[in-house]
Parts: C-alpha cells; sequence; structure tokens
C-alpha cells in the first residue's frame, strides 16, 4: 500500500501524520455535506482517498475517534487563526475588533458547524449548555488574555476577556441585524460605545477602594458557583453530579 | 378554556419531571391531568412536539415573571441588575427539573433554550429603558441599544457566570458596575451595604 505516513521517515507511529490530516479532512468535507449522524467511516474514508482500514488504523477508536480529532484540529485551527491577528494588532481597540470579528467570520463561515447548525443542531447547541459555556469560556479566557495583556493588567485582561468572548457569543446565538459580528465596523462601534468605555471605567476603579475583583485562581471546593478553571469545555461548572464525559 | 389549558401544562411538567422531556407522550400528560388524550390534542394540535415546547415556554415565562416580581421594586439601576442576577442564578441552580433535564438531555433542551432566550432579550430589554433613563446614560448612548447590550450580558452571565460567583453580594456588586454598565450609564451608584 502506498500509505505516505508509513514511509515518512522518523515516526513512530506509522499512521500518524498525514493520514491523520487527511482523515480529519476528508471527515470535514462529509460533515460539511451531510452532518455527523449520516456520515460513515466509508464516506470518510472514501473522501480521504484511503481504505476503512487505513482510517482504523489511523482511529483504532473508529468514527469517535474520528470526529474528536475533527473538535480539536478545529479548535486548534480557530485559535491558530485568532492568535494571527490578536498579535498583529496595534492597540486595545484594534485586539477586540480584530479578535472579535475574526471569531465570529471563523464560526460563521465554517461549512461544517454550518452544516450541523442547519442540519443538527442539537448537536451544536447542547455544547452551549450552561456549565459547558463555562468552559468554553475558560478555554477562550486562558487563550484570548494574555493578547489583552500587552495594554491592561492580569486582572482586566481575564475580566476583558470573558466579556468578549460572551459578547461574540450572545451575537452569534441571537443575532441582531444592526450588530453583524463579521462586520468589522459594526463591531468598532460595539467595541467603542460599550467595551472601550467600560474597560476605562474598570481601570479608574482598579486603584481606589471598592469591590474586590472576581476571583482569579480557581475557588476550593464548595463553592457552588465555582468556575472550573480547567480546559476540558465540556466541564459542568453546575454540580458535583458531573455530566456524560 | 383557560383552566384546561394550565391543566395539560402542570400535568406535562409533572411528567418531564419524571421521565424527561423525550419519553413523555400526550398519553402521559392525558393520563396525569384525568382527561382523555383527543381533549389534550384539542388544546396542543401539535401534539407531543407543540406540548412539549409549551411546557418549555411557559416555566421559561414563569421564570422570568418571578424575576420580574423581584427586581421591580428595586430604587435604582444597580439594584434591579444586582438583585436580579443574584435571584436568577439561585433560582437556575434550585431548580431540580431543569438540572435534570440539562443533565441528561441538553441536546433536546437547548434548541428550545435558544428560542426563549433569543425572545427574552427584547422583553428584558423592554423592561430596562426606563430604569435607564431615569439614571442617565452615559453620552451617545442611545436607551434601546444600551438596554439590548445590558439584556444580552444578563442572559449570558445567569446561564454561565464563568469565573464570576454570583452568590457573594461584592462581585455581584463590581460586575453591575463593571461589565453590565460601566460602558452604558455615564456614573454608577456606589455600593451599598
Amino acid at each position: 500500500m502506498l500509505d505516505p505516513a508509513r514511509r515518512a521517515p522518523g515516526r513512530t507511529t506509522p499512521a500518524a501524520g498525514p493520514t491523520r490530516v487527511r482523515v480529519v479532512d476528508g471527515a470535514l468535507a462529509c460533515i460539511a455535506r451531510q452532518g455527523v449522524a449520516k456520515t460513515t467511516l466509508d464516506d470518510v474514508a472514501r473522501q480521504a482517498g484511503c481504505s476503512r482500514a487505513t482510517v482504523y488504523r489511523a482511529f483504532p477508536g473508529g468514527k469517535d475517534a474520528v470526529m474528536r480529532a475533527v473538535v480539536d484540529t478545529e479548535v486548534s485551527r480557530f485559535f491558530s487563526t485568532l492568535a494571527v491577528c490578536m498579535g498583529e494588532a496595534s492597540d486595545l481597540e484594534d485586539v477586540l475588533v480584530a479578535g472579535m470579528t475574526e471569531a465570529a467570520r471563523c464560526i460563521s463561515t465554517h461549512p461544517a458547524l454550518d452544516a450541523l447548525l442547519r442540519l443538527e443542531p442539537e448537536v451544536v447547541l447542547s455544547q452551549l449548555a450552561f456549565g459547558r459555556m463555562d468552559g468554553i469560556l475558560a478555554v477562550t479566557c486562558a487563550f484570548t488574555t494574555p493578547f489583552l495583556g500587552r495594554w491592561l493588567d492580569p486582572a482586566e485582561s481575564r475580566r476583558v476577556a470573558e466579556w468578549a468572548a460572551r459578547i461574540v457569543v450572545s451575537y452569534l446565538l441571537c443575532p441582531d441585524e444592526g450588530v453583524v459580528l463579521t462586520d468589522a465596523g459594526h463591531v468598532q462601534r460595539l467595541v467603542r460605545t460599550f467595551v472601550l468605555p467600560g474597560i476605562r471605567a474598570l481601570s479608574l476603579r482598579a486603584g481606589a477602594p471598592g469591590p474586590p475583583p472576581p476571583a482569579v485562581s480557581p475557588p476550593g471546593p464548595g463553592t457552588r458557583d465555582a468556575p472550573r478553571a480547567s480546559t476540558e469545555y465540556t466541564t459542568s461548572a453546575f454540580t458535583t453530579k458531573g455530566e456524560a464525559s | 378554556m383557560h383552566g384546561t389549558r394550565q391543566r395539560i401544562l402542570e400535568a406535562t411538567y409533572a411528567c418531564v419531571a419524571r421521565w424527561g422531556l423525550s419519553k413523555t407522550t400526550v398519553e402521559d400528560a392525558a393520563r396525569e391531568a384525568g382527561l382523555s388524550r383527543a381533549t389534550v390534542y384539542r388544546y396542543f394540535p401539535g401534539g407531543r412536539d407543540e406540548l412539549v415546547d409549551a411546557v418549555v415556554s411557559w416555566q421559561y415565562l414563569l421564570f422570568f415573571g418571578r424575576l420580574y416580581e423581584e427586581v421591580h421594586g428595586a430604587s435604582s439601576l444597580e439594584e434591579v441588575l444586582e438583585r436580579g442576577l443574584v435571584f436568577a442564578r439561585r433560582s437556575l441552580l434550585e431548580h431540580e427539573v431543569l438540572q435534570k433535564v440539562l443533565d441528561t438531555e441538553p441536546d433536546v433542551l437547548m434548541p428550545k433554550l435558544t428560542v426563549e432566550s433569543n425572545r427574552t432579550v427584547g422583553l428584558i430589554s423592554a423592561f430596562l429603558v426606563p430604569y435607564l433613563h431615569e439614571h442617565g446614560m452615559a453620552e451617545g448612548v442611545d436607551a434601546h441599544e444600551a438596554a439590548d447590550f445590558v439584556a444580552r450580558m444578563i442572559l449570558s452571565y445567569i446561564s454561565s457566570p464563568g469565573h464570576w460567583d454570583l452568590a457573594d453580594p461584592a462581585q455581584v456588586a463590581a460586575l453591575v458596575r463593571g461589565e453590565l454598565l460601566a460602558g452604558v450609564v455615564s456614573d454608577t451608584e456606589p455600593v451599598t451595604g
């Protein structure tokens, strides 16, 4: 078999590398066409131009493993795109506008995500349930906070990172024709009207006696509302009951 | 009659609490309400799906009705938001049926909740507009735009507080004067109590 991954020098796992990428991209194309439920491993193999056996060698866990790899890959791609545009920003307004616009653009123009929202919205929306959204916010916040750190102190950066992530999620889930987040002009107006004055007010207050900033480290056990500073974005912050996976 | 519709909703809610959203049938609801299936279909011609949607809407409105009761006597915008956030978060956490369904059937509940919450932005926003006018806004801020923005943030923080502890009054006061209002009003009232 002419599986390039098997021939690549220096690889310890025979099917690592190119095959994985081909399978993930093949799966993405299938999802964009027919959603997750109707996508079979045969479809993925055909799309990736390899055999079912090759797919299994790369992903012994089968369809579930392929789908997890798809999510991981797309989340990484999303954050690397964000890193590029936020890293190039020249001031605080710019980093917020660029980050929010780019995040909205990535999410709303993603072919597989778009198909899922049309064909199987529950697959996406169930990930946004209350406690799971806390996990998504924590991951996003952990990633974007350092980019704001060029202009804000760490506690402010973290507050603003979470705030901006909420704004993006809110306008994506509940669109407003006056605030189209993929339009940088709209985002700039939103940032100038509400966010920057808000940040200025936060900074002014930071030196003065006043309410304490929110806990920046995860509170100890027993705090019911405690955020879980976890990178696992399916963690429930509600109770200790725990969710399936 | 209005009473029968209400009776069916309450019966369906009892079934959902026991068996969840997916497993509740028209038959169950009818039995629980002590009515015939035909009667249930007369009120909910769409059958099971319509019934379950109606129960979610009804509970959602009940929740916001209680929230309204909690905040409408407040004397300032800050107090409305502080009391509202604390009460709403606590109510959501203590809502056993909601928590159970969120745990076991997020895929069924979340699409419905997303629809409801999109409707609610307008309701909360309309409630806030007079408070914003009374409070006074920052220069160039439009009351309706500001109310819409604050309403979105309220919904976001009560469902997923992120790294905020909404059981802590000091944090709630900081959140209200920060993310919720700092960009919207000219100045916020100092923290009292």
